[in-house]
C-alpha cells in the first residue's frame, strides 16, 4: 500500500510539473525564513545559558527617579554598592564582583593596539566560572594586576595560546605606561554572551583612590555589578533585600528618604536586579541611552520576527492548502476510483495527508539548501555569525522534523479532508466539476487573507522606512555636514600644536574642542540653582540638568544661532571654567537651551541673560548666563531632548570637532592622520565622519527595516506564487466558457477583464481588510518615537501599496488569461 | 442475489428536484447476465450505481445477498461492495499515473491481500485478457480497447461475484467492443453475475434478459430468445 501511494505521489508531482515547483518553491521560501529567523531568535534568546551556574547569577542596574527630574536609567551602579549588599546580604549572596571598563592601548614593537580592558575584583572568577586553558581560576588571579587573557588575544600578540609569563605593554595605567604579566589565558567567550571580556585585570583600588566617581562612591555610577545568589535563593528574595535595606539600614536612607514624597527612598532611587541570561533581551529597559557591555537585543523585535516568520509560513501553508484543493477535481476520479476498489475515507485522507507531509520534507530539503546559501548575507545584515549546524544540533533536526510534520498536516488536512469526502457515485457519475461553491469561496478568503498579510507586511516596512529616513533626516538644529571627529584623549598636553597643525591643512576651515560630539551621549548630571528670584520663575532650587562641555567656536561651527546673548568668547577672557579653592568661588559662563530655559521658568531667553547659576565644578562656581541656544538633538530623537548647561571646562573635552570643505575624502583622511602621527605618535588615531556616525544611531531601526523588508518581498512573492497557480488553473477550468463566450463574440480584451477582474475582487478587498489593521498597528509602534513622521503620511503608504497589489495580481494572472483567450473557441469546446 | 424493491431515487439540486427512480422493482439471480436500456436520462446509470452500491435510494428496499442494505452508510457500502462488486465503465477510469499491472493490483490492494499472492493474482488476470505484454505500460499508451480489458481485469481479479459494467463498449469502436463483450461473456459463463448498461441492441443481446426504463421506472422486461453464440 504504502508503495502504491509513494508511486502516485512522485508520478503526480512530476506529471503536474509547473504546480509542484510552485508549490515546493513557495513551501521552501516559506520554510527558509521560517529557519532563519529560528535561528536568530535560538541564539538571542540563548545568551549568556552556556554559563556555569548561570540561574544564580544577576547584576544590579540603578534607577533615579526624584520628583521634578527626569528619570535616569542605567545598567551600572555606585562603586560602594557591592561590598555593602553583599556584606548584608549574606544569606542571600555568595558573592560579588564589579566590572570596570577602559580603553587602553596595547603596544607591540613599533605598533599600537586599542584594546578593550575589563578591571575586575578578584571574585570574578567565581561569579564567572570561565574555562581556562592555561593557569586556572585558583593559581591565575591572585593579585592585583594579574592579567587573564582569550586564546584570540594570546594569538594576536603572540602566535600561541601557551603565554602565561609574558608581558604586555598598555598605556596608560594612572597615567603613565605599564607592563603586565599575562597569568592566564582562558577559552575564547562564545558569541551569544553580553560580556565583553577578552583582557581582565585584577582591581588595583589604589589607581583609584584619588577619583571619588568610581570605587567609593554611593551615587555615581560608574561599575557594572554583579552577585552570585546562593543555591536555592531566587531573585526576588535579595530583591527585597536590598528594597528593606535601601529603605532602613543603608547609608542612602537618610539622605534620599527626604526627597521621597511617602518617605520611602525606592520611591526615589532603585537598584534592579536582573538574571543574567536576561540581560541581552530584556536590559534594554533598564539601559537608558548609555547602553551595555555589547549591543543589547531587543525583545519586542524577536516576537515580531517570530509573528512575521509565522505569517510567512502561514502564506505558503495556505498557498499549499489552495493549490491542491484547486487540483482536488483533477484527482476526483482517482478517489472515486480508489473508493469503489475498496478504499475507506481514512484511507484515502492518510494517503493524501501523506503526500502533503512529502511535499513538505521536500520542501525543507531545499529550503536547508537554500538556508545554506543564504546565511551569509543574512549574517552580514544582522551583523552576526549565526550557522546551521544541523548535525551537531540534534535538538535544531528534531524541532525542523517536528516542524515539517506539523507544516504537513497543518497544509495537508484540508486537502486531505476535502478530497477523501467525494463519494464516488456523485463523481463517475458525472463530468461536471466537483467543486462545491463552499469550497471555491473559502479559497477565495485563503487569497484575501494572504494577500492582506502580505499588504500589512509592505505597508509596515515603508513606515518603519519612513521613520528611520524622517529620524536621519529630521532638523537637529546645527550643521552636520563636513564634519570629522577626532578622540583627543590620548593626545595629552599636545592640544594646541595639534589644533593649529590642523587649522593649516587647506581643507580645514576649524577646530573646535567639546566633551561631546553629536551622536555621543553623556548622562553627567548635575544641579544648577538659579540664584535670583524672578516671577514665575524657580530660584533657590537645584535643578538637575544635563551638563556639556565646548570650546571656543563650538556653536558657531555647528552654526547654531543663539535665541539670545552670545557664544563663548575668548575675549571676554571670563567664560572658562577653573578650579576654585576651598572656601572661594569660581566665576565662569553658561550657556543654555529652550529646555533648560523652561524649566527655570524664564518666559522669554533675553530674560535669562545675565542671570546667575551656581554649582560645583573643580569646586564651587558661579556661572553667568551669556547665551540661550534652541533645543539641539546630540543622541537619536527617539531620546527627545533634556534641559541642558553648556560651559568650557578644557579638562573634560574629548574630541576635537574638524569642520572642512573638500569632496576629496581620501586625501583630507590622509592628512589628519599625519598629523596626529605628528603629534601623539605612540597612540592609535579615532576617527570618524559626523554623519557615519549619526547614521549608525539607527543603525537598529534601519536593520528592522531592512529585514522587514526582506520578509515582506518573500510573503508576496509566495502569495504571488499562490495566485498564479490558482489562476492558472481556474482559468484552465473555464476553458469551455471562455470557448463559449468567444463564439458568441467577446475579443481577448474583454475575456482578459473578465479574468482579472475576478482575480482583482479578492486583492481590493484584502486592501480594505489590511489598510485600518496597518494603521493601527504602524501608528502604535510611532507612538513610541517621541518626534515621528506625520500620521497622513499612511494615506498615500496604504493606496500605493494597494495599487501595487492590484497591478502584481494583474501581471500574475493577465499572461495566463491572455494565453488561454486567444485559443480558438472550437478547440475549447471540444475540450469538453 | 439482489432484490429491489420499491426503489425511489430522488435527487436535490438548489431549486429543482430530479427524480431519477421510480419506484423500481427488480430482481437479480445469481449468475445472471442482465442488460438494463432505456433513452438518454432515463436512470440506467442512476441504477447500476444504487445497485452497485455506489449510491443510496432515497427510498425502498435493497437486498444484497440477504442483507438490506438501502440504510447502509458509505462506510458499510464500501466493505460489501469492496468484496463482492467489479466495476467496469464507459471511459475506463484508469489511474493515469500507475501502470498497467497497478492498476489492476489496486483492486487487491486495499483487501489487504499480501504482496506475493497479488502479484501472482495480476499476473494470471493480465494472461485471462490478454494484456500482460503490456503490463508496465500506462493508460495514456494504451488503445481504448486495451483500457477497457485492463478495467475488465480489474474488476475480476479480486473474484467479485458481481461485474457492473456502465457502457463498457460506449467509447470502443466495434471490433473492440465485440472483444469486451465476449470476455464479459465468458466471465458470465464462468458463474459471475453480470448487469451492464448499454445503448446497443447488439450487445444487449448478449445478455439473457433485457430491462427497459423510461422515465425512471421500468417499463419492460424481455428474456433473450435464443442462446448468443461467438
Amino acid at each position: 500500500m504504502f508503495r502504491n501511494y509513494l508511486i502516485t505521489f512522485w508520478r503526480n508531482i512530476i506529471k503536474n510539473g509547473v504546480f509542484s515547483v510552485i508549490n515546493i518553491f513557495g513551501l521552501a521560501i516559506g520554510l527558509m525564513s521560517c529557519i532563519l529567523i529560528m535561528l536568530f531568535v535560538r541564539q538571542e534568546s540563548g545568551f549568556d545559558t552556556w554559563l556555569k551556574n548561570h540561574d544564580q547569577l544577576v547584576r544590579m542596574h540603578t534607577t533615579y527617579s526624584f520628583p521634578n527630574q527626569e528619570v535616569f536609567d542605567t545598567v551600572r551602579s555606585a562603586g560602594s554598592m557591592m561590598p555593602a549588599i553583599k556584606n548584608y546580604a549574606k544569606t542571600e549572596i555568595e558573592t560579588g564582583v564589579r566590572f570596570i571598563q577602559f580603553n587602553m592601548t596595547v603596544r607591540q614593537n613599533e605598533d599600537v593596539f586599542p584594546e578593550e580592558f575589563t578591571m575586575v575584583d578578584g571574585s570574578f572568577f567565581n561569579v564567572f566560572d570561565l574555562p581556562f586553558i592555561h593557569g586556572s581560576k585558583e593559581s591565575s588571579f591572585n593579585k592585583p594586576m594579574d592579567l587573564v587573557i582569550t586564546e584570540e588575544v594570546a594569538y594576536k600578540y603572540f602566535g600561541k595560546s601557551d603565554v602565561i609569563g609574558q608581558t604586555l605593554t598598555v598605556c596608560c595605567v594612572a597615567g603613565n605606561t605599564a607592563t603586565l604579566t599575562i597569568t592566564g589565558v582562558i577559552k575564547n567567550l562564545p558569541n551569544a554572551t553580553h560580556l565583553n571580556t577578552d583582557m581582565i585585570v585584577y582591581l588595583q583600588p589604589a589607581l583609584f583612590s584619588d577619583n571619588d566617581g568610581m570605587l567609593n562612591t554611593w551615587t555615581s555610577v560608574n561599575v557594572y555589578t554583579y552577585f552570585k545568589l546562593n543555591p536555592g535563593v531566587k531573585i526576588t528574595q535579595l530583591q527585597q533585600r536590598i528594597n528593606y535595606w535601601l529603605n532602613n539600614e543603608s547609608p542612602l536612607t537618610e539622605r534620599f528618604a527626604k526627597d521621597a514624597p511617602s518617605g520611602t527612598v525606592t520611591e526615589v532611587f532603585q537598584l534592579k536586579l536582573m538574571a543574567v541570561p536576561d540581560l541581552h533581551l530584556q536590559a534594554k529597559r533598564d539601559a537608558g541611552s548609555m547602553g551595555d557591555l555589547t549591543p543589547l537585543g531587543d525583545r519586542d523585535m524577536i516576537i515580531t520576527f517570530i509573528i512575521v516568520a509565522v505569517l510567512v509560513l502561514l502564506i505558503a501553508c495556505i498557498n499549499f492548502m489552495n493549490l491542491s484543493t484547486a487540483k482536488a477535481s483533477k484527482r476526483a476520479r482517482e478517489v472515486a476510483m480508489r473508493k469503489v476498489l475498496g478504499a475507506s475515507r481514512t484511507q484515502v485522507a492518510v494517503q493524501f495527508l501523506g503526500e502533503a507531509i512529502g511535499l513538505v520534507f521536500l520542501s525543507l530539503l531545499f529550503a536547508l539548501v537554500a538556508v545554506e546559501l543564504v546565511l551569509p548575507f543574512y549574517n552580514d545584515l544582522l551583523g552576526k555569525d549565526l550557522a546551521l549546524l544541523l548535525f551537531d544540533s540534534p535538538s535544531l533536526l528534531l524541532i525542523l522534523m517536528l516542524l515539517a510534520i506539523c507544516v504537513g498536516i497543518g497544509a495537508g488536512i484540508y486537502p486531505a479532508l476535502y478530497l477523501s469526502r467525494f463519494l464516488p457515485g456523485q463523481i463517475l457519475k458525472s463530468s461536471k466539476s466537483v467543486e462545491s461553491k463552499s469550497s471555491v469561496k473559502f479559497r477565495n478568503i485563503l487569497v484575501i487573507f494572504q494577500f492582506a498579510t502580505s499588504i500589512i507586511l509592505v505597508i509596515s516596512t515603508l513606515v518603519v522606512y519612513g521613520q528611520t529616513i524622517f529620524s536621519n533626516n529630521m532638523e537637529v538644529g546645527y550643521e552636520r555636514d563636513n564634519k570629522l571627529v577626532l578622540n583627543i584623549q590620548s593626545a595629552g598636553d599636545n592640544l594646541a600644536s595639534l589644533k593649529q597643525e590642523l587649522l593649516n591643512l587647506p581643507e580645514v576651515t576649524s577646530v573646535t574642542f567639546s566633551s561631546e560630539a553629536p551622536s555621543q551621549d553623556n548622562e553627567n548630571n548635575d544641579g544648577f540653582m538659579l540664584l535670583e528670584s524672578h516671577e514665575a520663575g524657580i530660584a533657590n532650587q537645584s535643578l538637575s540638568m544635563n551638563k556639556y562641555n565646548m570650546g571656543y567656536g563650538f556653536f558657531e561651527a555647528y552654526k547654531v544661532k543663539p535665541l539670545a546673548g552670545r557664544f563663548f568668547d575668548e575675549n571676554f577672557g571670563t567664560d572658562t571654567i577653573k578650579t576654585a579653592a576651598k572656601g572661594e568661588m569660581g566665576q565662569a559662563s553658561a550657556v543654555i537651551n529652550s529646555s533648560a530655559l523652561k524649566k527655570f521658568g524664564f518666559s522669554n531667553a533675553q530674560e535669562a541673560i545675565g542671570k546667575t547659576l551656581a554649582t560645583n565644578i573643580r569646586g564651587k562656581q558661579h556661572l553667568t548666563i551669556v547665551g540661550v541656544i534652541p533645543d539641539i538633538y546630540f543622541r537619536s530623537i527617539k531620546f527627545g531632548v533634556r534641559a541642558s548647561v553648556y560651559t568650557l571646562n578644557p579638562e573634560r573635552f574629548r574630541v576635537a570637532n574638524i569642520s572642512f570643505t573638500t569632496n576629496n575624502m581620501a586625501n583630507l583622511i590622509n592628512d589628519v592622520e599625519s598629523v596626529w602621527k605628528n603629534n601623539v605618535p605612540m597612540q592609535p588615531i579615532n576617527l570618524q565622519f559626523l554623519s557615519e556616525m549619526m547614521a549608525a544611531q539607527y543603525h537598529d531601526e534601519l536593520t528592522t527595516a531592512q529585514l522587514f523588508l526582506v520578509f515582506s518581498l518573500i510573503a508576496i512573492v509566495i502569495a504571488c506564487l499562490g495566485l498564479y497557480g490558482l489562476s492558472a488553473f481556474t482559468v484552465e477550468r473555464r476553458t469551455k466558457e471562455i470557448g463559449i463566450r468567444k463564439v458568441m463574440g467577446a475579443s481577448v480584451k474583454d475575456i482578459v477583464a473578465l479574468l482579472i477582474w475576478q482575480f482583482s475582487k479578492p486583492v481590493v478587498l484584502a486592501n480594505l481588510i489590511a489598510w485600518p489593521i496597518a494603521a493601527y498597528l504602524m501608528l502604535t509602534w510611532l507612538e513610541a518615537f517621541p518626534y515621528r513622521m506625520d500620521a497622513i503620511w499612511l494615506v498615500p503608504i496604504c493606496l500605493g501599496v494597494g495599487l501595487l497589489s492590484l497591478v502584481i495580481a494583474w501581471s500574475t494572472v493577465g499572461g495566463n488569461a491572455a494565453k488561454v483567450a486567444r485559443k480558438n473557441p472550437i478547440k475549447a469546446l471540444r475540450y469538453e | 442475489m439482489l432484490k429491489l424493491h420499491n426503489l425511489t431515487r430522488v435527487y436535490q439540486t438548489e431549486d429543482v428536484e430530479t427524480l431519477a427512480l421510480n419506484n423500481v422493482n427488480i430482481e437479480i439471480a445469481q449468475g445472471e447476465f442482465v442488460a438494463i436500456m432505456g433513452p438518454s436520462g432515463c436512470g440506467k446509470s442512476t441504477l447500476l450505481n444504487t445497485i452497485g452500491m455506489l449510491d443510496s435510494p432515497s427510498s425502498g428496499d435493497y437486498i444484497f445477498n440477504d442483507e438490506n442494505v438501502a440504510a447502509y452508510s458509505e462506510k458499510q457500502l464500501s466493505v460489501i461492495r469492496k468484496k463482492s462488486i467489479g466495476f467496469i465503465f464507459q471511459n475506463f477510469n484508469l489511474i493515469d499515473e500507475l501502470t498497467v499491472a497497478e492498476n489492476i493490483e489496486l483492486a487487491l490492494i486495499y483487501h489487504n491481500i499480501p504482496a506475493a499472492e497479488r502479484k501472482s493474482k495480476v499476473e494470471k488476470v493480465m494472461d485471462k485478457v490478454g494484456i500482460a505484454h503490456r503490463a508496465k505500460h500506462l493508460p495514456s499508451q494504451l488503445s481504448g480497447g486495451q483500457q477497457q480489458r485492463v478495467a475488465v481485469a480489474r474488476a475480476v481479479v479480486g473474484d467479485q461475484q458481481m461485474i457492473l459494467a456502465d457502457e463498457p463498449t460506449g467509447n470502443l469502436d466495434s471490433a473492440h467492443g465485440q472483444e469486451v463483450m465476449e470476455m464479459l461473456q465468458a466471465l458470465n459463463d464462468e458463474g459471475t453475475t453480470i448487469v451492464m448498461v448499454t445503448h446497443s441492441p447488439a450487445h444487449a443481446d448478449y445478455a439473457r434478459r433485457t430491462i427497459n426504463l423510461f422515465d425512471g421506472h421500468v417499463v419492460t422486461q424481455s428474456v433473450r430468445a435464443a442462446e448468443k453464440t461467438a
